[in-house]
């Protein structure tokens, strides 16, 4: 069942188209991601969604209810903020029963609930301190229960992770997702982190310049990316111009496409190559060596094939192997011929 | 040794030498200028407990006779009220025009805000007599005569700026975020102004509130032009008494207004914190 739904929402700040034609709707309990570079419009969408700012065009839909309309503080949507927005004057339980007193619950209900949704975040023992007193993990914890407690149809978060140092972003990462799972919430992440983006959610929405480029499942998105954008901006890609005849490409044989005839792009992830002799059967490209590492597991080269850009290769490596030195003729297959994708041109 | 090392060790001990004498420099400087600002506050109140009929320094002894004197006195008394009532009013008119104003002036969007801005707060580069010269003839031609009323008139075009201004630093320091957290979770505008904005802002309206009383409260030069003649402000009324007369009396009540203002900005230290004010 669909919960939340977005249809065509546009808008513009003056002269700046900041989202375009933006669709794209989630079922029940599911956690989506957008994913986009900074300043692509992930917070615009979201602000929208929570009734921030108004849409030039397009609707937003909870349950099949149109709420574009709705002032923010009538809809069950709950908002973490980036920089967390909790009140400074506030203790930690009154940032959280701050819902409830505002819907006049009765005491002994706002004090079961917020003692509940502290818990649920590991912070009972915190109840009474200020949030200048907290750490960037615990702020980021007391927003979560501070929006959870009101049990909203959809939660919403935007960069909730940015905050938080490396080592902690990671098990927070890990808890919050075990968190919605439970409680079972609708949620929209926004990131910016692509690693981020993977392991958090059921499907990601890559945006671009105010629009959504593609719309998938994380594993999806970087096996069948729909644009040279999708394949470079999810893990790293090799991008090569080709050219599809009869439902095959020119010069790269095994790779079916179901596209009609004329230019495209080839999608090669570095891993899917492999290292021949030069002129070997089931040589695609021959080249020279432009740089080659190796780090233990695998070594990493890039050859020089005549192409745009030089071919990024990731191979698994053997004990005593080298990697080749710079200036080796060498030839690159591909692995797995399924796993390419052909991708509209990019011009 | 090379003399290049030479040279570096000596430039070594030479800057901390420089900078004693520096520090030496700015202490001087900064307690001089503390005395300047403090010494006389201190020699007033030192003063007003002199025991004789004329002012001296050191006072010739200790009483408190001149401050029953003030009390005695139905002109200076009838004064210190109209100059209560004056403040009372000039600080409630500043805090009801002023913070509504703040608001519009830090979160408003509307057209001409810039200009507005400047229009505010515009009051605050005149010198109050040319506020006080303008009330008084822009009254005598719409037919308004100096009164208490028109002294608290002017006094609050005189004011209103200290008061935006000290509202309009809180409010810009304020995160909107925080209003919409609390639109978020399901409160309206008034319910949110009242339970997130009143409570981050109460400290600096406290502290508008004592500074706009202050300001009006020993204004001379508005109050000079604007007053009427029989129900004098006390700023006013004294610069009148030391024209003719130079009595203990005068020292007694300026050490009261001194200590009032010191105990005002103790409130407001304890209360509030001092170092917020300039934010
Ligand atoms: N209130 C605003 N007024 C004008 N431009 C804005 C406003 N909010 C965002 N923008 C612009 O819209 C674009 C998208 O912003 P945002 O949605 O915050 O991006 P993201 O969250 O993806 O980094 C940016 O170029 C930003 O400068
Ligand atoms: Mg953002």
């Amino acid at each position: 069942m669909t919960q939340i739904e977005i249809a065509g929402v546009g808008k513009r700040f003056g002269a700046h188209q900041v989202l375009r034609d933006c669709t794209l709707s989630i079922a029940r309990g599911q956690v989506l991601t957008l994913l986009g570079a900074s300043g692509c419009g992930k917070t615009t969408l979201l602000r929208i969604i929570a009734g921030f700012l108004d849409p030039d065009e397009g609707e937003v839909r909870i349950q099949g209810r149109d709420i574009t309309t709705l002032p923010p503080n009538r809809r069950q949507v709950g908002y973490v903020f980036q920089n967390y927005a909790l009140f400074p004057h506030l203790t930690v339980a009154e940032n959280v029963a701050y819902g409830l007193k505002v819907r006049r619950r009765p005491r002994a209900e706002i004090a079961d609930r917020v003692r509940a949704a502290l818990e649920t975040v590991a912070l009972a023992g915190f109840a009474d301190r200020y949030p200048a007193r907290l750490s960037g993990g615990q702020q980021q914890r007391v927003a979560i229960a501070r929006a959870l407690v009101l049990e909203p149809e959809v939660l919403l978060l935007d960069e909730p992770f940015n905050a938080l140092d490396a080592k902690l972003r990671l098990a927070m990462q890990v808890e919050l997702r075990k968190l919605i799972s439970r409680v079972g919430i609708t949620s929209i992440f926004v990131t910016h982190d692509q690693a981020e983006a993977m392991t958090l959610s059921d499907q990601v929405a890559v945006m671009r310049e105010g629009r959504i480029e593609q719309l998938a499942a994380p594993l999806d998105l970087y096996d069948r990316p729909a644009t040279p954008y999708v394949a470079t901006f999810i893990g790293r890609a090799n991008v090569v111009p080709v050219t599809v005849r009869g439902g095959a490409v020119e010069g790269v044989p095994g790779v079916a496409a179901a596209r009609a005839d004329g230019p495209a792009a080839l999608v090669l992830r570095p891993e899917n190559l492999r290292l021949l002799a030069a002129g070997a059967p089931g040589v695609v490209w021959n080249g020279r060596v432009a740089f080659a590492t190796a780090d233990g597991p695998t070594m990493e080269l890039e050859l020089d094939a005549g192409l745009a850009e030089p071919l990024r290769a990731v191979l698994p490596r053997r004990a005593g192997e080298a990697a080749p030195a710079a200036g080796t003729l060498l030839g690159l297959g591909i692995a797995d011929p399924a796993g390419c994708a052909v991708i509209p041109h990019a011009g | 040794m090379s003399p290049r090392a030479s040279g570096a060790t000596k430039r070594r001990r030479t800057i901390p030498a420089i900078d004693r004498l520096g520090g030496l420099l700015l202490g001087l400087v900064a307690g001089f200028a503390l005395l300047l600002l403090v010494a006389p506050s201190l020699i007033v109140i030192a003063i007003s407990f002199e025991p004789r009929a004329f002012i001296s320094f050191p006072p010739s002894g200790f009483s408190l006779r001149w401050y029953w004197a003030v009390f005695e006195n139905r002109q200076l008394t009838d004064s210190i009220l109209v100059s209560l009532e004056v403040a009372t009013l000039v600080m409630l008119a500043a805090l009801l025009l002023g913070v509504p104003a703040a608001f519009a002036s830090v979160r408003g969007t509307f057209p001409g805000k810039a200009g507005a801005n400047a229009f505010l707060l515009a009051p605050q580069m005149m010198p109050g007599m040319v506020i006080g010269i303008a009330m008084l003839f822009f009254g005598a031609y719409v037919g308004f005569r100096a009164s208490d009323l028109m002294l608290v008139v002017a006094l609050t075009v005189f004011c209103i700026p200290f008061t935006i201004r000290i509202v309009m630093a809180r409010l810009a320091g304020l995160d909107p975020r925080l209003d919409e957290a609390s639109a978020n979770l399901g409160a309206g505008p008034a319910e949110t102004f009242l339970r997130v904005t009143v409570p981050q802002l109460g400290p600096a309206l406290l502290a508008a509130a004592a500074f706009t009383f202050i300001e009006a409260f020993d204004n001379v030069t508005v109050a000079l032009f604007t007053s009427d003649v029989r129900g004098r402000p006390l700023p006013v009324e004294l610069y009148y008494l030391v024209q003719n007369d130079s009595t203990p009396a005068i020292a007694a009540i300026s050490a009261m207004e001194i200590m009032l203002s010191f105990v005002v900005m103790l409130v407001i230290a304890r209360t509030v914190g001092l170092e917020r004010l300039g934010r």
